[in-house]
């Protein structure tokens, strides 16, 4: 997912760019009598049609897959309370008090089973970024104080995943993080 | 054209390159720090990173607004006076806002996000000092627009101005495209900056009512982006005004008209920036769908007029035409190149799905820094070096322009590979230090911050040269 | 621009003295949120015995914990909740069931109860009694504190929505929005809403209220603040257009 985007923006910037270096050595090569582009107006139409209908393919093949959608027709197995504080992450089975914040020393979830994460901070905003054991981000959702955020997910693979801060949070929001186990 | 104004232009210019170099060189610190070159303490680095992005931001908006107004001045009358108030409160408004910084320590940041100003981890004076800061620069700046905007209505009907007459047969009257850009811009930055008054407002009740008046996070979130993703986008709409008005003219063509199309591109340019900043709360999952659905679309639909009439314009004014090229068109013709590949990795971004593994990694600064460092800046300097050329009666040599676009491109594309890298990479933005999960971390920081100093030798060069002339325009005797 | 600081400061006096303050233990109605509910055996008034699971399964529950010495909450809780319950709501989608966690209480009891109430001929409210209150209340983490002096319970009004397989979807303390009732409503039938708000002090500002029957936001106040720069630069655009050719014709 994450290189095929890179790949992607790749590829498309290089023509970009290989139509911007075309179109300034066709300049550099222009005397007197060369007359610019013929019929630009027709061409400017049919460049505003073709993006307008890539772009709509791209609209419509995306959306559907936003993470608001995510397994949302099924009952959770397991329900995690995730409370984000300055620089912490509590994660429990059971709702945290604000005023006595404890987390579970251990987490774990079974493979293929759908947990929902149900995020919210006792401060200020935070991130709350699921990295699968090769270090990649595979879902988040933000913290933010006063609401729930409720993120829905299946891990396919076992191991160790790790959770990130990724909204800026203060001095120590780089050290911010934790971790659970997938088995 | 009055000596006054270009002296005021040329101050403006001065004092936007030399705050550049200042803030390039904080940027450069931060990644070197995140590469472990050298050791900053968090609390530093990250006022580095809050003076780093609030300066850039300001600078390159005044940049564009300095630049407007000296060519608005074609058209219409403005005011001198207005225009050195506003040079006056940017520097105290930045003053202030060192000082809450560098002194202070205040660090949450340039985008400040509620309630992270008030969980005070720096003097307890700094807070209140960056709000008022803040509330300088938005009140200088909202004259400068609301004066920039009377004066084009003095001569232009509302009509005209938005250039409404191309959507009928036949229009009597001319906009120039110049004007249309310019007020479609300052009234999406009075929207803007209307935003920022009210976010201030609401800051500044929950400070001083000790804690009986309490905000609510998502619409402090909200309001927040709204302002913030406006500005930075306007301020590149003020360098397209620049181009629109100077590409022609620099390379000795016929000058660009306004038509239907770039009149109905720009109208609905203003729509869609007032809600493609929908965009920044896609992972706010507390946001209704709807509007995430409408971040989407408009964030797409935004592209449209920018490519299909802004691009295509530039792609049809060079194709196959005999062009004078000075490095100022150049620099506007690579701008206009940067401008679209950020362009595509924002539009990438701006897609929920990708955003959901992109959000607030390095993809982010990677896009904007795209757009901004080979886009807008280059419009800029393109239309500070036309300026400084023209009016200081001096003989410009082209000699170094070759070696100066080398060390810009090089340094620049090395700087941006090194930012997309570590977005697909899934490092995070805005860590002062990597974790040891991050393996390549430190080796791409330390690879962008190499070649960002080769962007810096390049402005440097641009500074120099730039502000040797502008001094001489300032100290002259004659217009 | 005067205008514009006044416009906001208006606002901001307004909502201040409209702040309104609820429950800021948010958090208790996370508690237990998803776990199972004691599958307590319950007596109903007309004497028949069931189980809270039993009766889930035929309907998704709202159940009130009350007891009916009560001088406090547990009327106005009832009261409140039968008032707003018919208008917005399809009785097909829950039932109410209100169980006492007093063990004085007795079936007649409850069953003046709903005498009181005139529930009599509402078959969608049911009332009962068990013989296991402590493992219910337990399941559900609601914790009511026995004064001998005054004889009564210090406790809150609880409502617990219970979904078909019997688990606790979500929980709501005091008296509440219709609004958050929707939404608790809509949660026993298991339909996912990704996210709600905690009660707080802050809610006056909020952008949007969800509505889950219709499955619509409405604009809050909030909204109205996102909105105003826009509108008040456009009334900026005017203005200006007015002073400036007011200007030329004099």
């Amino acid at each position: 997912m994450h290189y095929s985007i890179l790949l992607f923006f790749l590829i498309v910037a290089v023509i970009s760019i290989s139509v911007f270096v075309y179109v300034f050595l066709t300049s550099k090569q222009s005397d007197n009598n060369t007359t610019g582009m013929a019929n630009p107006l027709q061409k400017r139409f049919w460049f505003i049609l073709i993006l307008l209908v890539i772009l709509g393919i791209f609209a419509s093949v995306t959306i559907p897959k936003s993470p608001y959608y995510l397994f949302a027709d099924e009952q959770p197995k397991a329900v995690v309370h995730v409370a984000a504080m300055q620089f912490n992450f509590f994660m429990s089975d059971s709702a945290i008090d604000p005023k006595m914040p404890k987390g579970e020393d251990s987490i774990t979830f079974n493979t293929n089973e759908l947990v929902e994460f149900r995020v919210t901070s006792l401060d200020v905003n935070h991130g709350f970024a699921i990295y699968n054991a090769s270090n990649k981000l595979i879902a988040q959702t933000q913290a933010m104080p006063g609401y729930v955020n409720r993120l829905r997910f299946k891990f396919k693979e076992p191991g160790t995943y790790h959770i990130f801060c990724l909204e800026y949070c203060g001095m120590a929001h780089q050290l911010m993080r934790t971790t659970f186990t997938v088995k | 054209m009055t000596s006054r104004l270009k002296k005021i232009t040329s101050l403006w210019i001065t004092t936007v390159l030399l705050l550049f170099v200042i803030s390039i060189i904080l940027g450069i610190t931060m990644r070197f720090n995140q590469a472990e070159v050298i050791r900053l303490s968090p609390i530093t680095f990250y006022t580095d990173m809050t003076v780093h992005g609030l300066t850039m931001i300001g600078i390159w908006f005044v940049a564009g607004m300095a630049a407007v107004n000296f060519i608005m001045e074609r058209y219409v009358k403005t005011s001198k006076f207005v225009n050195i108030l506003a040079l006056v409160l940017t520097v105290v408004g930045v003053l202030m806002f060192w000082a809450s910084t560098f002194i202070g320590k205040f660090h949450a940041g340039w985008t400040f996000l509620y309630p992270l100003p008030f969980k005070v981890m720096w003097s307890a004076w700094a807070t209140p000092l960056f709000l008022y800061s803040l509330a300088v620069l938005a009140v200088g700046w909202l004259i400068w627009c609301i004066s920039l905007i009377a004066a084009m209505l003095k001569k232009y009907s509302i009509t005209q101005v938005f250039a409404w007459q191309y959507f009928k047969k036949g229009p009597k009257e001319e906009t120039p495209p110049f004007i249309l850009i310019s007020m479609i811009t300052l009234v999406g930055i009075v929207t803007c900056l209307i935003t920022a008054i009210v976010l201030v407002v609401l800051l500044f009740a929950e400070y001083y009512s000790k804690g009986t008046f309490v905000n609510d996070a998502l619409l402090m979130k909200n309001l927040t982006y709204f302002f913030g993703h406006a500005i930075a986008n306007e301020m590149l709409y003020l360098g397209l005004a620049v181009i629109y008005e100077m590409f022609a003219e620099i390379s000795g063509r016929p000058k660009w008209k306004t038509t239907w199309y770039v009149s109905l591109a720009w109208n609905c340019t203003l729509f869609f920036i007032l809600t493609a900043f929908f965009h920044h709360l896609y992972m706010d999952f507390v946001q209704p769908e709807g509007l995430q659905i409408l971040g989407q679309l408009a964030s797409y639909l935004a592209s449209l007029p920018a490519a299909g009439v802004t691009v295509f314009s530039i792609v049809v004014a060079v194709y196959r035409t005999k062009i004078n090229w000075t490095l100022a068109n150049l620099l506007f013709f690579i701008g206009v190149m940067g401008w679209v590949v950020g362009g595509l990795g924002a539009v990438i971004d701006a897609t929920i799905s990708n955003n959901f593994v992109l959000h607030n990694t390095l993809w982010v600064p990677a896009h904007f820094h795209t757009y901004n460092a080979m886009g807008n800046v280059l419009f800029s300097l393109g239309f500070f070096y036309w300026f400084s050329v023209n009016f200081s009666n001096s003989r410009h040599s082209e000699k170094l322009s070759a070696l100066k676009l080398f060390l810009l491109i090089v340094g620049g594309i090395g700087f941006l590979a090194a930012f997309y890298i570590g977005g697909a990479d899934s490092i995070p933005r805005r860590y002062s230090n990597y974790p040891a999960e991050f393996v390549h971390a430190k080796t791409l920081a330390l690879i962008g911050g190499v070649f960002a100093s080769i962007y810096l030798i390049g402005i440097l060069i641009f500074f120099v040269n730039i502000t040797r002339r502008c001094v001489k325009i300032l100290f002259s005797q004659s217009a | 621009m005067c205008k514009d600081f006044i416009l906001s400061i208006c606002i901001i006096v307004c909502s201040q003295s409209l702040v309104y303050c609820q429950s800021s233990a948010g958090w208790k109605e996370e508690v237990n949120v998803y776990n199972k509910i004691y599958d307590a055996p319950i007596t109903m008034v007309s004497g028949k015995k069931t189980s809270i699971n039993t009766l889930a399964e035929t309907k998704p529950l709202i159940i009130a914990l009350v007891f009916t010495r009560c001088y406090g909450i547990c009327t106005p809780l009832l009261l409140q909740l039968k008032e707003s319950l018919p208008y917005k709501h399809d009785e097909r989608k829950y039932e109410v069931l209100v169980v006492s966690f007093d063990s004085r209480d007795k079936l007649k009891d409850m069953q003046r109860l709903r005498n009181q109430l005139q529930l009599n001929a509402n078959s969608n409210w049911k009332f009962a009694i068990t013989d296991s209150i402590s493992r219910l209340v337990a399941s559900v983490g609601f914790n009511p504190v026995w004064h001998e002096k005054i004889k009564q319970f210090e406790h809150d009004a609880l409502l617990v929505g219970v979904n078909s397989q019997g688990y606790i979807s979500k929980k709501l303390i005091g008296l509440r929005s219709e609004n958050d009732l929707s939404m608790m409503i809509s949660s026993i039938n298991n339909i996912f809403t990704p996210t709600y708000r905690l009660p707080g002090k802050s809610a006056m500002l909020s952008c949007f209220n969800y509505n889950p029957v219709t499955g619509k936001n409405t604009p809050g106040i909030g909204l109205l603040l996102i909105a105003l720069p826009a509108i008040l630069s456009m009334l900026v655009l005017i203005v200006i257009n007015k002073l400036v050719h007011r200007k030329e014709e004099i």
